[in-house]
């Protein structure tokens, strides 16, 4: 669990969206309202807030952000068709299960003493539910699970209970603040949408885009990140099979400011496309006249702000 | 994504509601709202209004931003419903001018002859194994091998049932989840360990799984423009047999434009299904755009990685009004994305048949399996192919 960031702050509430919101800025994330109002609901409410929206808005990190700005511990739970309740809730060890039952004299080994707290393996759900202190519990890309889960899941997120049938039942003492994502690779289960407040995420308004490059990539100048976010913008525009996001521009402006840039021109935009546009046929669609239109229009842009 | 850069519907004068104010006001306000959304198609249980009353009881109610996010975010929980919910709330706190808010219009015109044919009231189609095992053997064989666009009403109905068999089977996918299974290739180890206990840890018996079988997913883009007229009704009847046949399926009409026709199919009266198809696909008996379609459904759908994995079948005659070139640019790109391409023309079912369309010719380079649908056998046929079919099949 790389992700999980420990906060041993006491447990810090927000009264109303703006202070939410202030808090979110202070972790280096800027919200939009929609955002902060999303998450300052999934608190009050204690509600599981489903974030959607296409690659690279920035879901996972406003769950990330919500963490650090209560001060809590981020527990992340990445999506995979296949995910079973042995890698999302718990395992026993079986190799030490193993070497248990040999070391012991035969016969003397019972099932309670091989199925305890010993031999279990915690795995994130179990690890958010059974958890003292404050947790937000990711939920990445929900969509990419298969249905068997995502039922699965839908029980958890009712009771906030886990039973493991050697065990018992584990209650939550304290109730996670739950963050599922997904970009909509398929359409989640009706039931599994009624138990959470749904906010859709799009692309930033320029100004924000601009923001947000400066605050993520301080040493890019002010008119290297508004060029770079209004070339983006365009790109978004043109019919891709994968527009960028906002992690794209950060990168793509990173990239910039390390060749020494102050501004975008043709020349830089084709040798740097690729940390921009995934997809060769991305790139064949913006070259030449088009790219140079483009870059046009964002120096044109760059210039008036 | 006209949507997602819109955050807030334009405002009248000022940051208040126009809205009654506080108390018992505010929840007659907001369950009638949630009364004017479920007009308009969004699905707005009471939970969901009770929901938006607690979400409105956190946030301050003069700030109408606030106001705004607090209902959307409780009441709708689909990107596609949002345009609707922003009408909505224009009109209703806003009291912007009324827009016709209906979901869709009804622009159906004239007779029509799918609707006709499958008349609920018409006899003979719903009693199981009546008229069709009556028929006799050769009768039956006949109609299945008759072309859809020859069968009289009475005929069409009665290989309905054999219709909505054939399109019952799906493709087969290995699920990376995994179930018991003695011929498996992956030991149990939690049933292993119990087992072991009894043996003092040696593993005498060694329980397995398998990967579990599950339904590839189908994606289906069925040509309802002009040209395909006298297939329409059949390819409908097929379309909602496939979407009623379990999770996965997608099906989707194309004339000038596409249409997602699978929440108008998911019902299981077949005609009641097939009126909302005919109702929600406003392009019936037009001209052919292939390409454009295509492109839109990239765009759109192929963006969020509907057809992944998926075996796409595309039925049309491939008669196309714009550029044929389009068509395989297009078709090029989806079948990147698919585990297999098959394209079922009910023109291939005559003898003389050559793909001359431009759009056709365009399209084969691009195409898995190239198959005839113009009659039940046909369709059978489509069946067992789907059944098997492997990537890259050569067509």
């Amino acid at each position: 669990m790389g992700d999980a960031a420990r906060g041993y702050a006491a447990s810090v509430s927000f009264r109303t969206i703006d202070e939410l919101e202030a808090a979110l800025r202070a972790t280096g994330y800027l919200p939009d309202r929609g955002l902060a109002t999303a998450l300052f609901l999934s608190l009050a409410l204690e509600k599981p807030v489903l974030l959607e929206g296409e690659a690279g808005v920035g879901k996972t990190e406003g769950a990330k952000a919500l963490a650090a700005a209560l001060g809590a511990r981020l527990i992340r739970l990445q999506c995979y068709e296949g995910l079973d309740v042995s890698h999302a809730v718990y395992e026993w060890n079986y190799p030490r299960q193993l070497l248990h039952i040999r070391a012991a004299q035969e016969g003397t080994v019972s099932e309670d003493e091989l199925f305890g707290a010993e031999f279990l393996i915690r795995r994130p759900l179990l690890e958010a539910i059974d958890s003292d202190e404050q947790v937000v519990l990711l939920i990445d890309e929900i969509d990419r699970a298969d249905e068997e889960f995502e039922a699965f899941l839908l029980e958890v997120l009712s009771d906030f209970q886990i039973t493991i049938p050697e065990l018992g039942t584990i209650t939550a003492r304290r109730k996670p603040a739950v963050v599922l994502t997904s970009n909509r690779t398929r359409e989640l289960h009706d039931a599994l949408k009624r138990r959470a407040l749904f906010h859709w995420i799009g692309h930033p308004p320029i100004e924000r885009e601009i923001e947000i490059v400066k605050l993520r990539a301080p040493e890019v100048s002010d008119r290297l990140a508004a060029e770079a976010a209004a070339f983006v913008r365009g790109l978004r525009g043109l019919d891709l099979a994968k527009p960028p996001g906002v992690a794209e521009t950060i990168d793509w402006a990173h990239a910039l400011a390390a060749l020494g840039r102050e501004e975008i021109d043709a020349e830089v935009v084709e040798a740097t496309l690729g940390s921009v546009l995934k997809y060769r046929e991305d790139v064949e669609t913006v070259r030449d006249a088009t790219l140079v239109a483009l870059v046009e229009e964002a120096r044109a842009a760059g210039a008036k702000g | 994504m006209a949507h997602g850069d819109l955050d807030v519907p334009p405002l009248r004068s000022g940051g208040a509601l126009a809205a009654p104010a506080r108390g018992v006001g505010v929840v007659r306000h907001v369950v009638t709202f949630g009364r004017v959304l479920r007009e308009v198609g969004i699905e707005v249980g009471p939970g969901r209004v009770l929901d938006a009353l607690r979400g409105l009881g956190a946030v301050d109610l003069t700030r109408q931003e606030d106001v705004y996010f607090a209902l959307r975010q409780t009441l709708v929980s689909r990107q596609d419903e949002l345009e609707l919910f922003d009408r909505a709330f224009a009109a209703w706190f806003l009291r912007a001018p009324v827009v016709p808010l209906v979901r869709r219009q009804d622009l159906r015109r004239g007779p029509d002859p799918v609707r006709d044919t499958l008349d609920p009231t018409a006899p003979g189609d719903d009693a199981a194994g009546g008229p069709t095992s009556e028929l006799g053997a050769s009768v039956q064989e006949l109609l299945r091998e008759k072309d859809f666009a020859l069968m009289s009403a009475d005929e069409f109905r009665r290989c309905r049932r054999l219709l909505e068999a054939v399109a019952r089977s799906r493709p087969l996918r290995a699920s990376r989840r995994r179930q018991p299974d003695p011929r498996g290739d992956r030991l149990d180890l939690r049933r292993l360990i119990r087992r072991s206990l009894r043996s003092g840890g040696d593993p005498v018996e060694q329980p397995w799984r398998a990967r579990k079988l599950v339904p590839r997913k189908v994606v289906v883009l069925a040509d309802v423009s002009g040209s395909m007229d006298a297939y329409a009704r059949a390819l409908l009847l097929f379309l909602h047999a496939l979407v009623g046949s379990g999770r996965g399926v997608e099906a989707f009409a194309f004339g000038t434009r596409l249409t997602r026709l699978t929440p108008d199919l998911a019902t299981r009266d077949p005609e009641a299904a097939i009126a909302r198809a005919t109702e929600a696909a406003v392009d019936w008996g037009s001209g052919t755009r292939i390409g454009a379609s295509l492109a839109e459904f990239n765009a759109v759908y192929g963006r969020r990685a509907l057809s992944r994995g998926a075996v796409v079948v595309i039925v049309s005659d491939g008669w196309e009004r714009d550029d044929p070139g389009l068509v395989g640019r297009e078709l090029a790109r989806l079948q990147r994305a698919a585990y297999a391409v098959v394209w079922v023309n009910p023109l291939k079912g005559s003898p003389e048949y050559q793909p001359l369309a431009g759009g056709m010719q365009a399209a084969l380079p691009f195409v898995d399996r190239f198959l005839p649908g113009h009659n039940l056998r046909s369709l059978e046929e489509l069946a067992s192919v789907l059944a098997g079919i492997e990537r890259r099949h050569a067509a």
